[in-house]
């Protein structure tokens, strides 16, 4: 096991363990468990890929309802092989967290307990089979801009996890593409049903970032200590540049009336986000916020005995090699 | 070339096979996101995968028999045309159920893909050889639960046992022949199912008796493949239900 | 007490017969054949694998690069045994933990680590007994029924997928 060396504010070295930290940092090497860290880069750490994982665990269930309804073989392959993934990625991402010393078991309590955060995009409902074409090439086109981001991160394993799930992910981008695409170019229904997904998905999707910046108050610390390697109003424009000009070639319209090209910044910028509703859905007001908890305590539950019945299993065998 | 006779017997063959995948995999696609533990969950996706994978594998090589179309087949054939055995179509049930039903079925599945491994006709051959590498991994997963459940608690004993008594006298159904099977036994495309479900019977229950469950006596055992439950309409409306939504639609 | 979630087994993955075995992350199982099969399910969705091996997470000593200095290894005649020692060489970009350094007599993991220390520099280090690692058989069977059917998986892939494009589609 690893013994952590943990940094107090009020430790005497503190000043000192911290420029030199900070110097690590800076020259770009990894912090690696058992590397002295300040508590409050674990603690961010810990609150941020704990939310990750989550996320991906949560995230499951949206796209996870329409397994049984793919309309192909093929589509029904791609879909659970993407929704596991999912779950393959929540697994990396709480071993990443459990590196700094805080057990599955305590996350996975938070979580249940309705304590800890996860993304808000999940809190949203998948009304027709074309979400899942959305979900797949906007919100995973998001997620995948700043996961990028995030296997620049200075902790190691972190990192690490992001570079695994980067390779894996952006499959679930190019699946998402293609169906959506192709829905677009499709029957008249396929059509209504692609647009429908479009409106409802748009702006959840560009609040996946987070808050701007001047109204997101961990960023400065999180650049500073290289967790985050850019701001959360940077993704999202990296985001909108790369899909706006796509999903306008393929005859979609985006509902945002003040979405612009700016020739000066070649940047796309959008109107107002409603942040109002961010806040509302992020403080457990969504639409679908009770029904993710809901499921995934069901899920454990249910599934109690069965974890009981393995560690019962196993003590016995452990018991009799004793013998 | 086979004959038009065998030609037909195949493809209802074919059929059958595909459509226990594809209800299995249903079943198991159920699990996704709802499983006791990550890991497991990442498990159950990979078996539903591996089933719909070999569904596709024996729709195909009807298709290069007939020229029909795996997903037309799959997606608006109604319930009734269905060849599916009932073992696969049963609601889900707990976990018990499902690993239970999985192991029953994968034992099935390691016995009869040895033997269609070895089939005269060349492309079921190879098709059979090639799934029954993933079925051996199956089956080891599916037996260490089925020993971990038998043997964990008493709650798992109880439920493994009686999963057990629900799905066991279904198995049987499996080593039924479809009418038109005959001729393909004959001509040894076919491996005689028949055959199969003594030393099937003699090898489970020894399983079962080391890890403390016990096989039922007696049971239903449906006649033919033309026997559902009422389950296997709402399995299919679900299924089906994009597919069939949009009768323009040319592609998914 | 273990919780709920079991215990955690780190897994090792060696891609290809003579590549080296690889620290790549870790699952929760209740036994050491339960963590090897579930190692199968999480890391080996896609290609390649030639071998798996699981050991107990508490079973493995750790030391990055900061705590070298402080390593004491004992030697003092006593019992030896083997340790496998995996080192992350460099601060580059990666998807796994630690390569295998290789096999050592060790009076204890440190001794270990000091013995890798002369064949392989790094940032950080683990050590594990070798009684406790678990693995598959390096067969042609278990090769066969274990990894290679991930290769058939290619939608998972996005080289599947090709480029994209809207006129692609209305061409198609």
């Amino acid at each position: 096991m690893v013994k952590l060396r943990i940094g107090y504010p009020e430790d005497p070295d503190y000043g000192e363990r911290l420029a030199e930290f900070e110097a690590r940092i800076a020259r770009g090497e990894k912090i690696e468990p058992g590397d002295w860290m300040p508590a409050e880069y674990r603690r961010q750490l810990i609150r941020m890929i704990s939310q990750h994982a989550h996320s991906e665990w949560v995230g499951m269930l949206p796209e996870g309802a329409w397994i049984p309804r793919a309309p192909s073989l093929r589509r029904k392959l791609i879909l659970l092989a993407k929704v596991q993934d999912e779950a393959g990625h929540g697994q990396y991402l709480y071993h990443a967290a459990e590196t700094l010393g805080i057990t599955r078991e305590e996350m996975v309590a938070a979580l249940l307990s309705g304590k800890a955060k996860y993304s808000n995009i999940f809190n949203y409902p998948t009304l027709t089979w074309a979400d899942v074409g959305i979900i797949g090439w906007l919100v995973d086109g998001m997620a995948i801009k700043n996961q990028t981001m995030l296997a620049q991160c200075s902790y190691g394993p972190y990192s690490r996890a992001m570079v695994r799930i980067c390779a894996e992910e952006t499959f679930h981008h190019k699946q998402g593409k293609e169906a959506v695409l192709l829905y677009a170019k499709g029957s008249r229904k396929q059509r209504q049903m692609v647009q429908d997904a479009l409106n409802r998905w748009w702006w959840p999707t560009l609040m996946m970032a987070g808050p701007h910046d001047t109204d997101s108050p961990h960023t400065p610390l999180l650049l500073r200590w290289g967790i985050k390697t850019k701001t959360n109003d940077q993704v999202r424009q990296e985001f909108l540049n790369e899909h706006v000009p796509e999903l306008l070639e393929a005859g979609l319209r985006i509902p945002d009336p003040h979405l612009r090209y700016d020739e000066k910044t070649g940047n796309w910028i959008h109107g107002p986000i409603p942040w109002d509703e961010f806040w509302k859905v992020i403080n457990g007001e969504g639409p679908m916020n009770r029904q993710r908890l809901l499921a995934r305590r069901r899920a454990h539950e249910e599934g109690r005995w069965v974890r009981e019945a393995l560690e019962a299993y196993a003590q016995r065998q452990l018991a009799q090699a004793a013998d | 070339m086979l004959d038009p006779y065998l030609k037909e017997a195949l493809v209802a063959r074919l059929t059958a096979w595909a459509d226990d995948e594809v209800v299995l995999a249903q079943r198991l696609s159920e699990w996704v996101g709802h499983a006791p533990i990550l890991e497991e969950d990442i498990a159950i996706a990979n078996l539903a995968q591996d089933e719909l994978g070999h569904a596709k594998v024996w729709l195909e090589l009807r298709q290069e028999l007939d020229g029909s179309d795996p997903d037309h087949l799959v997606f608006f054939r109604d319930p009734l045309e269905y060849q599916n055995a009932v073992l696969v179509e049963l609601p889900k049930g707990d976990w018990a159920f499902t690993m239970v039903r999985q192991y029953l079925f994968d034992a099935y599945e390691n016995l009869w893909l040895k033997e269609a491994a070895q089939s005269a006709y060349p492309p079921l051959a190879e098709a059979a050889g090639r799934i029954l590498k993933e079925e051996k991994f199956h089956l080891r997963h599916s037996s260490l639960w089925l020993e971990r459940l038998g043997q964990g608690t008493e709650e798992s004993h109880r439920r493994a046992q009686e999963a057990l008594d629900t799905l066991f006298p279904y198995v049987r159904q499996l080593f039924q022949l479809l009418p038109t099977d005959e001729a393909l036994v004959e001509a040894g495309i076919l491996p005689d199912l028949r055959a199969l479900e003594a030393p099937y019977l003699e090898e489970v229950e020894a399983r079962l008796e080391r890890v403390g469950l016990r096989p039922p006596q007696g049971g239903y055992v449906p006649k033919s493949r033309q026997e559902h439950t009422e389950y296997l309409w709402s399995l299919l409306a679900e299924m089906q239900s994009v597919a069939r939504w949009d009768p323009e639609a040319k592609a998914w | 007490m273990w919780g709920t979630e079991w215990p955690r087994f780190e897994v090792i993955k060696q891609d290809t017969q003579h590549s080296p075995p690889q620290m790549v992350g870790s699952v929760h199982a209740a036994d050491p054949e339960h963590a090897l099969l579930v190692a199968r399910h999480v890391f080996v969705r896609r290609p390649a694998a030639y071998a798996l091996f699981v050991a107990p997470a508490e079973a493995f000593f750790h030391v990055s690069q900061e705590g070298l200095k402080d390593l004491a290894p004992r030697r003092e005649g006593g019992p030896e045994e083997a340790y496998w020692v995996f080192a992350k060489r460099s601060h580059r970009r990666s998807m796994v933990y630690g390569d295998l350094v290789g096999r050592f007599l060790a009076q204890g993991p440190e001794d270990a680590i000091a013995q890798a220390l002369l064949q392989a520099q790094g940032v950080a280090f683990w050590a594990v007994p070798e009684r406790l690692v678990v693995g598959t058989e390096p067969t042609e069977e278990v090769v066969e029924s274990w990894f290679a059917p991930a290769k058939d998986k290619r939608y998972r892939l996005q080289s599947y997928y090709g480029l994209i494009t809207a006129k692609g589609v209305e061409d198609a």
